[in-house]
């Protein structure tokens, strides 16, 4: 190789090395800020299983049996809500579904299961503001003096 | 492709888990290591089972460096013919060789996109087959522990892992090639000046 091209190489080498440095550098410094704010939600014991809340990680190439799994929720609630029929559905992607049942309508399917999903999940239960009188069921009953120990 | 193959891997499990990160490590474009998180956060929500999963996964990416590695032994003779007389392959070679283990290792889970090129280049460079495959094995059981395990502890937020990782891999490729770029600039720039130094003596 001529002294010019090897020059030409190395200077190409050290350019493209210096841009994937500084563009990756960029999203992984974005990537780390994401990811820092997120530690696990717990360290669960090998084995066990952890309930999903969350429906914003729903995501469209997840099944409905994966859903109803993660989400500890009966799958048949899903097809009803969606209007079909379990049968032969049951490998198909939220973005297959939409695509069969749905074409007219892109994202429906995903938005719906959302909405489902909400709907069923129990009330996150709030924190009671300080200046909210106790109810009186829960007054408290006199405190009793305990007797003295008999020797 | 990446939704396409999550989607398959949650209705076929751990075997086609396996495939894909054989295809990966053959150089298919399935975006191994993203499917390798996601594993381990299915694993952790109870949709795959993590240790057959492990197992079948660990012998899909080993049997596909070693194919890759087949491929580089098998074309040894092309390139020998192509660049056999050439002092700077010779050069590269025993550089190779004498780093082989480390570049091997390290190519399995740090510097992923390199993987491929290492394994061509161990196959065609002579490197002796046991070599490899005990580094290729060892790497690839970090690969596993290290990016499943990511995601069977970050379950459901592993798109985030996958992000992060991603980015990382990008950035050590980067880093790789500034850095050798550099070392071979200085590298000519200290021969040149030696050689105009003789030239005047």
């Amino acid at each position: 190789m001529s002294p010019v091209k090897q020059r030409l190489l190395l200077v190409g080498m050290i350019v493209i090395g210096f841009a994937f440095v500084v563009f990756f550098g960029i999203r992984f410094f974005h990537a780390f800020r994401a990811f820092n704010g997120h530690r696990p939600p717990h360290f669960p014991p090998l084995g066990s299983q952890s309930v999903e809340t969350d429906v914003s990680l729903i995501r469209d190439w997840m099944t409905i049996g994966y859903i109803s799994n993660a989400y500890r929720l009966p799958h048949k609630l899903l097809y009803e809500a969606l209007n079909i029929p379990p049968n032969g559905n049951e490998r198909k992607s939220l973005k297959q579904l939409n695509d069969e049942y749905y074409p007219m309508e892109p994202g429906i399917v995903l938005a719906k299961v959302k909405a489902t999903m909400l709907a069923i999940q129990p009330p996150v239960p709030t924190a009671m503001s300080p200046n909210t009188a106790m109810p009186p069921s829960t007054v408290m009953p006199p405190v009793t003096a305990i007797p003295p120990s008999t020797p | 492709m990446a939704d396409f193959l999550l989607t398959q891997v949650i209705n076929y499990g751990a075997p086609l888990f396996g495939l894909v990160l054989f295809l990966g490590a053959v150089g298919f474009p399935v975006g191994a290591s993203v499917i390798l998180i996601a594993a381990g956060a299915f694993s952790q929500q109870g949709i795959l089972n993590w240790l057959p999963t492990a197992i079948l996964g660990l012998a899909g990416a080993i049997i596909g460096d070693v194919l890759s590695f087949g491929i580089g032994f098998y074309a040894k003779d092309w390139v020998d013919k192509r660049f056999g007389n050439s002092k700077a392959w010779k050069s590269a070679e025993e550089s190779f060789a004498a780093r082989a283990g480390l570049a091997i290792y390290l190519t399995r889970f740090l510097i992923t996109a390199l993987a491929i090129p290492t394994n061509l280049i161990a196959g065609g460079s002579g490197i002796q087959f046991r070599r490899f495959l005990t580094y290729d094995s060892l790497g690839e059981f970090t690969w596993i522990i290290l990016y499943g395990g990511l995601g069977y502890f970050f379950g459901s937020q592993w798109e985030l892992v996958s992000a992060f990782l991603s980015n990382f891999g990008g950035l050590m490729v980067g880093v790789v090639i500034l850095v050798s770029g550099i070392a071979l600039a200085i590298r000519k720039l200290k021969s040149e000046s030696n050689q105009t130094l003789m030239q005047k003596n």
